[in-house]
């Protein structure tokens, strides 16, 4: 656990640096594009619209009674933001220490700046759409205080990814392998989600794979707060806190494990 | 050696300083030590047992065959490895001219990197704001600054970097080879400012081949073999040591030095100077000899005359080595050690002739090589070694290489 400390200590010195980084980050991803950023907002953006027209509006579809809403495309838009949020996050930050092996080589900054300047860039990037979605929910649920939720699980949103981000990319630094079975895990992960049917609907004895993904208990808090205006449910915060936890256990063996040797390996 | 550093106005001290590297049979072995924390794999140590001590204003060259762990102590000092034992106390700021650029993205312009890098190396954007001019004009870019670094060619890219971390005059200095970047006029402006920043009682780290910078730069030397410390103290002993070892390494390898001159002196002939050549060798003669393989030298006296073009408005330093055969070396002579100078004549070449009058050298073989260096031969801008063999018959028929001054009581 000294590990994990010493490694916020090196984010939290660098803090301005590590601004730095994630302001290039952004600019860098769109870089030589017209747009610029914008893409970057732009593509969520109309990933909601296309979701909207396409299953409220066109299609008009409707779930089951026991679902959190009745609207299809607002179900999807509410859990594929975040898992969208969450893909993007934890495949760059796994990408970080590679794409900066060389830098890594030849200066003397910490790695872990790498990881937490993408998972940041991301978040600035996701985090005011989902900010903003929460705001037009507000009045549908008459203001209701459960919507300050959103901010402490968003927050831990962002460390889940971070943390996990950040030890995928210690194993992609070790096997490169890595690479190809986490994205292949993300793209499959969002059927062991509620992101595309509440977890209700998923037949009883095979629930338990829900809780396999880390971000399923994230989205049911999600769906909580901004379909029904609840705040979301004990189970919720603690199974997301149960996962935190346990990856920075895990984070914090294997970064004391490859600190010396994790430049030799990019 | 004892106390924290700083105590005795060290900067940079080096105790029992040792790196292992893990090399493991497959990436397969390396997820194993991260999962288990227990694996196979075959330690390599790159350096053991490093200690020195340098203060305020030294400079110490490190010196040693390829892989003798070099680049390994660098990078420890700059602080990009962690050291595996030992300990390393570091006062101020230490730059090191590693591997310059990294970092920079060619999307986006010269400008945009060197606020970026700036803040890689510890420069705010307000303190960019004052050096950005100074940076852009000593990297000689120009407008170009604001163009997209992919467009820029690897010299532009390189001027910009060196510029940007010597924009700081750091406590410490890391050097690697990095002299030998860039064309020869910015290789002379790199090697002034470095210059300056050791008047200025900088600490200097100098890792070289060119055993001829580190006797003109360097007040002590460290010997690296095999990741061991061979020697370390004032630059001539170790040097003198280094040199006779690699001698050894060349006799035993059967390489004599002499082939090696051979691709060096590619541009032998060349009358006009190619761009980006400050000043080139055209010829080295030696008037009085005569026949035979090497050919005999005839008369008392060995007289060498370099000739040399330089651009227009520099002043050379020429530089004249005699050797044994196979290189055991015996006597430099050059012209700004001496005091003396090159002769500009009336068709624009340089001059010079040193004479070795009653050459008190017993009869063998012998070698001469020529250098052509800037005014304070920090900048070497052309060599020609091993360029003129020849033989020697000394009068006398006493053994030994050399007859010293000497008188009977």
């Amino acid at each position: 656990m000294t590990a994990i400390a010493e490694e916020a200590r090196a984010v939290w010195r660098a803090r301005s640096l590590v601004w730095v980084l994630t302001r290039r980050e952004i600019a860098a991803r769109n870089a030589g594009s017209a747009g610029g950023w914008l893409w970057s907002y732009a593509q969520p953006l109309l990933m909601v619209a296309a979701y909207y027209l396409v299953f409220d509006v066109v299609f008009a579809m409707r779930l089951g009674d026991n679902a959190p809403t009745r609207a299809v495309g607002a179900f999807l838009v509410v859990g594929a933001l975040p898992w969208m949020a969450f893909c993007d996050t934890v495949s760059r930050a796994m990408n970080s220490l590679i794409d900066a092996g060389s830098l890594l080589q030849r200066s003397p900054l910490p790695a872990v700046l790498f990881p937490v300047r993408s998972a940041l860039a991301s978040t600035v990037i996701y985090a005011p759409i989902m900010l903003a979605l929460a705001l037009a929910y507000t009045p549908l649920h008459r203001f209701n205080p459960a919507l300050v939720a959103m901010l402490p699980l968003l927050v831990l949103q962002l460390l889940l990814s971070l943390v996990l981000g950040y030890l995928l990319a210690i194993f992609a630094a070790a096997m490169r392998d890595t690479l190809q079975v986490v994205a292949f895990l993300l793209s499959v992960g969002i059927f062991l989600s509620p992101v595309l049917f509440p977890a209700t609907m998923f037949p009883q004895h095979w629930r338990w794979v829900l809780w396999l993904n880390p971000m399923s208990a994230p989205v049911t808090g999600y769906q909580a707060i901004l379909l029904q205006g609840q705040w979301p449910e004990w189970s919720a915060w603690l199974v997301t806190m149960g996962w935190l936890v346990l990856l920075i256990a895990v984070l914090g063996i294997v970064v004391s494990r490859s600190r010396d040797q994790l430049a030799d390996w990019l | 050696m004892s106390g924290p550093a700083g105590v005795h106005g060290a900067v940079l001290r080096a105790s029992d300083l040792g790196k292992e590297y893990r090399l493991y049979d497959s990436p397969r072995q390396r997820l194993a030590a991260l999962l288990t924390g227990r694996a196979s794999y075959r330690s390599q140590w790159a350096l053991q047992r490093v200690s020195f001590e340098l203060r305020r204003g030294q400079c110490m060259g490190v010196v040693g065959d390829n892989g003798a762990g070099k680049s390994t102590l660098l990078k420890l000092i700059a602080g990009t490895l962690r050291p595996s034992t030992g300990s390393l106390a570091k006062l101020g700021r230490i730059t090191a001219i590693l591997e310059l650029g990294a970092g920079f993205h060619p999307e986006f312009s010269g400008r945009d990197n060197l606020f970026f890098g700036g803040s890689l190396i510890g420069i705010g954007q307000a303190q960019m704001q004052q050096l950005q001019d100074s940076i852009i004009e000593f990297s000689e870019l120009g407008d170009a600054i604001d163009r997209p670094v992919k467009t820029y060619s690897s010299g532009m890219a390189v001027r910009l970097a060196f510029a940007l971390v010597t924009a700081v005059e750091p406590d410490v200095l890391i050097v690697d080879e990095a002299l030998a970047v860039g064309d020869q006029h910015f290789q002379k402006k790199c090697v002034e400012r470095i210059e300056a920043f050791r008047g200025n009682g900088c600490t200097i780290l100098f890792c070289s081949h060119s055993l001829y910078h580190v006797r003109q730069l360097c007040d002590v030397a460290l010997w690296l073999h095999q990741g061991q410390q061979r020697s370390c103290g004032p630059t001539e002993r170790v040097l003198a040591a280094y040199e006779s070892h690699v001698r050894e390494q060349n006799l035993k390898d059967e390489a004599p030095p002499g082939s090696a001159g051979a691709a060096a002196s590619s541009s032998r002939h060349a009358a006009v100077l190619e761009p980006q050549r400050r000043g080139a060798i055209l010829s080295v003669d030696v008037p009085n000899l005569g026949t035979g393989e090497p050919p005999l030298l005839a008369g008392p006296d060995l007289k060498v005359t370099v000739v040399a073009r330089l651009v227009d408005g520099e002043r050379p330093s020429i530089g004249v080595m005699l050797e044994q055969k196979h290189g055991v070396g015996i006597t430099v002579a050059a012209t700004h050690a001496d005091g003396a100078s090159a002769v500009l004549g009336s068709d624009g070449l340089w001059r010079a002739t040193v004479t070795f009058p009653a050459l008190p050298l017993h009869s063998g073989e012998y070698v001469l090589s020529a250098y052509l260096a800037d005014s304070q031969g920090l900048v070497i801008y052309d060599e020609w070694l091993h360029c003129t063999f020849f033989a020697w018959e000394n009068p006398s028929l006493v053994p030994g290489l050399l007859q010293l001054p000497h008188h009977w009581t």
